[in-house]
């Protein structure tokens, strides 16, 4: 069971952080009419059309996640401290407490993005948007590199 | 009651991390034995390890929740002309903080 929650968490972070990417990409970085190329047409997405799946995808992984987070503590965690792998540990300690402040951005970022006025906070929706993001993108290095900690030969 | 939203995650930034690091749990949750203790309570050979993140959460959530209640008490018109960019320069500063609390893991 805890295999298969923690592909579909694996699965679910993927498609978060691919959401919140393009969002990110086509906030910061927007596409110019006249580029037609693989990463301009990657930054040009409609972003604002992203904002309420990146929710769903946020609070359905960091849920998933917080229902694998109890084996992990008792399983991957007391492995880490036992081989003293501190900087391991608080990767993700960090990881723990960036997601929290994660679920805590989602009103505010969805407030920005669906119900304030346009034309007004555009700045507030990307860096909101690239806050979100840092905090996807760390949680999934962090997730994937300690999943995979004795293939670093630790 | 949505233009409570960006009050709510700006406090909750700040309630979390007030929560974490004075470990403010309003429960505790005990994985190896699937039990639970009020606030924030200890472990216990019995209990094993105990978990306080939910704790947090819950306890940074209700406060926010009660924040941005009071906020509605605000005019419309004076609110709108807060500055939005608390709702994530707040937590971006919280992020700083909580890398600072952390440092211990990664120093020595």
């Amino acid at each position: 069971v805890i295999t298969t929650l923690l592909i579909c968490h694996a699965l679910l972070a993927v498609t978060l952080i691919g959401a919140l990417t393009h969002q990110t990409l086509g906030v910061w970085w927007p596409r110019k009419s006249a580029q037609s190329s693989f990463f301009a047409s990657f930054r040009g997405v409609r972003a604002g059309l992203y904002a309420n799946a990146i929710v769903v995808l946020f609070l359905l992984t960091a849920s998933l996640g917080g229902i694998l987070y109890p084996s992990y503590r008792l399983g991957p965690r007391v492995m880490l401290e036992n081989l003293r792998l501190a900087k391991a540990n608080g990767v993700f300690e960090l990881k723990e407490h960036f997601v929290a402040i994660g679920l805590g951005l989602l009103p505010a970022y969805w407030y920005f993005w669906k119900r304030a006025p346009d034309g007004r906070h555009q700045e507030t929706r990307r860096v909101l948007t690239l806050l979100l993001a840092g905090i996807a993108w760390w949680g999934f290095i962090v997730g994937h590199i300690l999943n995979n900690i004795r293939g670093f030969g630790l | 009651v949505i233009r409570a939203l960006p009050v709510f995650s700006t406090i909750f930034a700040v309630l979390y991390v007030l929560a974490m690091y004075f470990n403010l749990a309003l429960f505790t949750y005990f994985p190896r034995t699937g039990g639970f203790g009020p606030l924030a309570a200890s472990p216990t050979t019995e209990s094993g390890v105990a978990m306080y993140w939910y704790g947090w959460l819950l306890t940074a959530s209700l406060g926010s929740a009660a924040v941005a209640g009071i906020s509605l008490l605000v005019p419309e018109s004076r609110s709108a002309r807060l500055w939005a960019g608390w709702s994530w320069l707040v937590p971006a500063v919280m992020v700083i903080v909580l890398v600072y609390l952390l440092r211990g893991w990664f120093l020595g």
